[in-house]
């Protein structure tokens, strides 16, 4: 068929159909709707159950990355004019105010050493995490991976079996059709030989009757000749 | 040459099925034989009671005998025989017994036929499965002509009846699926068969204008005509156009024509107009973008023949292989054996008008071939002929 005699018709949400107006076939265009509906549910079953697209499916294997620091930036405190001034007269003193300062120092670097230690650890469980993320989603598109295989192996294997079951289940069901003709016309010969036999049953039980007579004539005239004989 | 139409009903209120098949044929026919009609006295088919109270009477210029039915059917006894029979082992006197039960039990009129046999040169019993086709054939097999008007359903398969598929002198069969299926079933090769069908009668002059402004209808829609029911595959139906409103957001409207014996589901594109006259049916139709047919049991739709004779495309149930069989014969019909093949058909029909027309005229086309009353009469006297030359 030429090709470029075919009309393609394209539906919302369905890839075209190719329609040769001159000839057409609905045969054609039907098998064409089912090969595009394969197609489009091939399609889906290859995207996942829940992933539309190859592009959501590519996004999936990758390991998911958790940024663990906050989106700001450091800036030191701005120190006005008096301040200054203030912090240059206090200086003399510095070690006098340091040695009053010292429980308050203590307690400000021993928060400073907890917070530190609570940081550490809330990385290294962020890390912890993000190891067993990307380790359960490889897990478990294995185990979806592994499973599909599976289903596709146990969907060929029953499809072979189907196959072959229906092809054995045909010829069965040939040889049977066969039979029951073979059957039919056996009885029907069965029938025109038995209508035949009865027949002449009839005709042989007709002539037996005849020679029953015919005997019981000729001992009549058996008896009638002794008489005439012995008299 | 005298002919007798021996049908389950008859008269001018029965608008469908077998008893419409045979008053068209048996007021065609009369032309060219002698016709008679021998019928019951009942209107209604679930209970068969007796309605018609004139023994004689003469319908379109078609004399009628009509029969007194002597037992009327209980719809509840009847469903429970069928349903011992469809679901169990059973002997052939439950066979027989559901066929009472089946009806119409009218001795008077297998009488009838059995003592004036001598009066008609052929008897035409219109459907197989009811008691007068049964035993009308069964008392005067030489006689008789059997249009079986078979579906692809579970009584078919009963055992009585692949006896009486051997035993009339001719079958006329719906389609060729019919023929097949009858044959397959009963091994009736040696029965003289012909594929003839039904014409269709459509109104002189109909009224678009009148039928839209009257039902209220806008804009485009597709239409289903006949009893609303299960076994038509309506339920189907209603499911699969709401999915498709839903998936494809389509602005099309679904008309309904017919009794309906099952609930339709409430929605602001489904119409549903009741029984309407032929004259506001066929302008229904004519207005149509299509006619579906999702019914699962046909022996011949009429009403596909009729949405072809206006020059419509169908869409319909491939499940059912009588309607698979028309549309790829005609080549003017998609069809569908589950919602995605429903909706990319439907959808591949609305989209394009160009496929719509061609299909239409393809529909034309084959209804002009096979189904104008020229050719069925044809069909009708071309086998008679042949019967009469074996004789």
């Amino acid at each position: 068929m030429d090709e470029n005699k075919k009309d393609k018709i394209e539906g919302n949400d369905q890839p075209a159909i190719k329609i040769d107006y001159d000839n057409i076939d609905v045969v054609d265009i039907m098998n064409q709707i089912r090969q595009n509906i394969a197609s489009q549910a091939r399609d889906e079953e290859a995207a996942g159950p829940c992933l539309a697209n190859e592009e959501d499916r590519s996004r999936s294997e990758e390991p998911a990355k958790v940024s663990i620091e906050p989106d700001i930036t450091y800036a030191p405190i701005p120190v006005s004019r008096a301040k200054r001034i203030l912090l240059t007269l206090m200086r003399p003193f510095a070690p006098v105010i340091k040695l009053l300062v010292l429980p308050v120092h203590h307690e400000m670097m021993e928060t400073i050493n907890k917070l530190d230690y609570t940081n550490k650890r809330l990385d290294s469980l962020s890390d912890k995490m993000e190891k067993t993320l990307t380790q359960l989603s490889q897990e478990m598109y294995d185990s979806f991976h592994k499973t599909n295989l599976k289903i596709d192996s146990f969907n060929d294997s029953v499809n072979r079996r189907m196959d072959k079951t229906f092809h054995d289940f045909g010829k069965t069901l040939d040889r049977a059709r066969e039979y029951t003709k073979l059957l039919h016309n056996l009885s029907h010969n069965i029938v025109v030989e038995l209508t035949k036999l009865k027949v002449e049953e009839e005709s042989l039980k007709i002539k037996n009757r005849i020679m029953e007579k015919d005997f019981e004539h000729l001992r009549q005239k058996e008896k009638a000749i002794e008489k005439q004989v012995f008299k | 040459m005298k002919i007798a139409f021996v049908v389950q009903r008859y008269g001018l209120e029965i608008n469908g099925g077998a008893e419409l098949h045979c008053r068209w044929i048996a007021e065609h026919m009369q032309k060219h034989w002698n016709v008679e009609v021998l019928t019951t006295k009942a209107l209604d088919y679930i209970t068969w009671r007796n309605h018609y109270t004139k023994a004689n009477e003469v319908i379109n210029g078609v004399p009628v005998k009509r029969f007194p039915v002597t037992r009327t059917r209980n719809p509840e006894k009847f469903g429970r025989t069928q349903k011992f029979i469809l679901e169990n082992e059973h002997k052939e006197t439950d066979e027989y017994r559901w066929l009472e039960e089946e009806g119409p039990y009218s001795p008077a009129l297998i009488k009838y036929v059995q003592d004036h046999q001598d009066e008609y040169d052929y008897f035409i019993f219109f459907s197989y499965r009811y008691y007068h086709s049964f035993w009308g054939i069964n008392s005067i097999p030489d006689k008789s002509v059997l249009v079986p008007t078979a579906e692809r359903d579970a009584i078919i398969y009963l055992k009585i009846f692949k006896e009486c598929f051997r035993k009339p002198r001719a079958i006329v069969y719906n389609s060729l699926e019919e023929r097949q299926m009858i044959q397959s079933l009963s091994q009736n090769t040696g029965v003289k068969g012909e594929v003839v069908g039904v014409g269709t009668e459509i109104p002189t002059e109909f009224f678009i204008d009148k039928f839209r402004q009257e039902y209220g209808i806008q804009g485009d829609y597709i239409i289903y005509i006949g009893r609303i029911d299960e076994n038509k595959g309506c339920d189907e139906l209603f499911d699969f156009f709401l999915r498709f409103k839903q998936a494809t957001e389509s602005d099309i409207q679904l008309v309904l024509i017919g009794n309906t014996i099952i609930k339709i589901p409430i929605h602001p594109d489904i119409y549903y107009l009741g029984f309407l006259s032929e004259e506001d049916k066929f302008a229904a139709l004519y207005e149509a973008l299509l006619l579906l047919m999702p019914s699962f049991y046909e022996s011949l739709s009429m009403v596909t023949l009729e949405a072809w004779a206006m020059h419509k495309p169908v869409l319909a149930n491939a499940r059912c292989d009588v309607l698979l069989g028309q549309c790829q014969r005609s080549q003017a019909g998609l069809y569908y054996q589950n919602y995605p093949e429903f909706k990319a058909a439907l959808q591949l029909l609305l989209s394009s008008p160009r496929l719509r027309n061609v299909l239409g005229e393809n529909g034309l086309g084959y209804f002009e071939k096979h189904y104008t009353w020229e050719s069925i009469e044809n069909k009708y006297l071309s086998l008679f002929s042949r019967l009469e030359k074996e004789i």
